[in-house]
């Protein structure tokens, strides 16, 4: 699509659906003009809320009994064990005891996803960056059955209360949580097996969570997001141990926080590969968004699409650094 | 808010407390084997306890970070007072015979930080005497919380429906309204 019409046509798909003028002519950039149109409508459709059974508190079983004999349809999410799409019908996801007592914990099936891309082992040492409200940290330990240690390491002094209330409730006993600048991982003196980078992104791949999110970033937001991630990653790559194990994810869809980020890091950091995730899902990440060739390597990233999973956008890449470990 | 590793001395004084109001051995049976920590904040001091291999990240002392929460909480000590922290609870009614059950209302009630009238009591434990702590938990034996009884339990018996029975010091519903 020649520039000139790309924008007007940008332009009518922003007033239609309520979105900014940059977002669109970015998505038509993208995609095209047929993949755009079922992105944007895809994005007016809420995904379905998802939970996460806590094995820490109650065999994953066991919870899915009491949870059905209170009338909750839960169906698994193929390739998670433990994550479950949930009808709640009349009644809201946190309003139940077993809410309270910490057998499940209401989170997006991307973010559970993530967690299940780090592998987190036994004993390990693990960092969760950027961790409030502690979905991935609580779901980091109970795939470590509470051994180990994990990192849990926020800056926000509000969303830290948020943080500490679900390591207490879910049953965590293997968290540090600590708040603090993740930029300033050198003071810790620790070299983490594995590490979970879940960046502060412009959230563009929560318009079908938060239809405000359409108008509520401009791409200078997008710039400095993308500018604090490569940041973030510099810091991280340097305390990883030697042969340890990096998931980078953004809730965003953009190739500007995403593919763009990663490739200017494997270009800096030569001793980080991206590595196969092993689970099946989403669709391969970019190699050319925009007609800009990036490195081929990043087809082995996974990305979460609205219009093609009915789940918010979603941006996942796992990378390994050499040395023995 | 720096972390220390407690001491024995002040660790006896938080073993006796407990020991006195939930039973004798109690606090050795909670702690096992791992290591208690405290953190002191201008509201008091909080304890902690954590796996001793956590030695290693103890001593660099987490420069440019501030501790929030480690391993699991143990409680705190507010005002000179020792107060059981929402997650030792759980295993805290295992081990100690201080139990008041409540029904479905109660239980409704209570986690919305509501004391406990009579007319919600479905079993208390015998011989405990007034402002006694007692876990309160709901007629599954899931732990809803902290109570401490306003009458002897050997009266509650008498009490009319409306009378309160058991004052709420602490209830799982606070990880909701504390968010």
């Amino acid at each position: 699509m020649a520039e000139k019409k790309r924008k007007q046509r940008a332009k009518e798909l922003a007033k239609e659906f309520g979105y900014l003028p940059y977002m669109t002519e970015r998505y038509l950039a993208l995609w095209g003009e047929e993949e755009t149109l079922s992105f944007l409508e895809a994005c007016e459709i809420a995904p379905k809320t998802a939970i996460r059974i806590n094995s820490l508190k109650m065999p994953i079983e066991q919870t899915v009994r009491r949870m059905k004999r209170k009338g909750i349809a839960l169906k698994r999410v193929p390739w998670l064990e433990e994550g479950f799409t949930a009808d709640f019908g009349d009644r809201t996801p946190g309003s139940l005891f077993e809410h309270l007592f910490g057998h499940y914990y209401v989170q997006g099936v991307p973010s559970m996803t993530v967690v299940k891309a780090l592998d987190p082992q036994k004993g390990e040492v693990v960092m969760d960056l950027a961790s409030a409200p502690g979905g991935k940290t609580t779901h980091i330990s109970q795939l470590m059955e509470n051994t180990g240690t994990v990192f849990s390491i926020e800056l926000d002094r509000l969303r830290m209360r948020s943080l500490v209330n679900n390591i207490q409730r879910c049953g965590v006993t293997n968290a540090i949580a600590l708040r603090g600048d993740a930029r300033k991982l050198d003071g810790l003196g620790v070299a983490p097996d594995r590490i979970l980078l879940d960046a502060p992104c412009s959230g563009e791949g929560l318009i079908p969570l938060d239809p405000a999110r359409k108008r509520s970033k401009t791409m200078a937001d997008i710039r400095y997001c993308a500018t604090r991630q490569d940041e973030l990653l510099d810091s991280v790559i340097k305390t990883l141990a030697p042969g340890g194990v990096l998931v980078y994810s953004t809730c965003s869809i953009a190739p500007e926080e995403n593919e763009y980020v990663i490739d200017s890091i494997l270009g800096k950091h030569p001793e980080m590969k991206i590595i196969q995730i092993d689970q099946e899902f989403g669709v391969p990440g970019y190699t050319q968004p925009y007609g800009v060739s990036l490195d081929v390597s990043l087809s082995q990233s996974r990305r979460f699409l609205p219009h093609i999973h009915g789940l918010e956008g979603f941006f996942i890449c796992k990378m390994r650094k050499e040395g023995d470990r | 808010m720096s972390l220390e590793i407690v001491s024995q001395l002040d660790w006896q004084m938080v073993t006796e407390v407990v020991d006195q109001e939930f039973g004798e051995g109690v606090t050795k049976t909670l702690r096992g084997r791992l290591m208690p920590v405290s953190k002191k904040s201008k509201k008091g001091i909080s304890y902690y306890l954590v796996s001793s291999d956590w030695m290693r990240f103890l001593q660099n002392k987490f420069t440019d970070f501030e501790p929030a929460h480690l391993g699991r909480r143990f409680g705190d000590i507010v005002e000179g007072r020792f107060r059981f922290s929402l997650s030792m609870l759980d295993e805290l009614k295992d081990v100690t015979p201080n139990h008041l059950v409540v029904s479905g209302k109660g239980a409704e009630a209570f986690t919305y930080g509501r004391s406990i009238l009579k007319e919600s009591v479905v079993e208390v434990a015998p011989g405990l005497s007034r402002e006694q702590r007692v876990v309160v938990l709901n007629k599954h034996g899931d732990c809803l919380g902290l109570a401490s009884l306003t009458v002897d339990s050997e009266r509650i018996g008498r009490l009319g429906p409306d009378r309160l029975v058991a004052k709420n010091l602490a209830d799982i519903g606070w990880y909701i309204r504390n968010e």
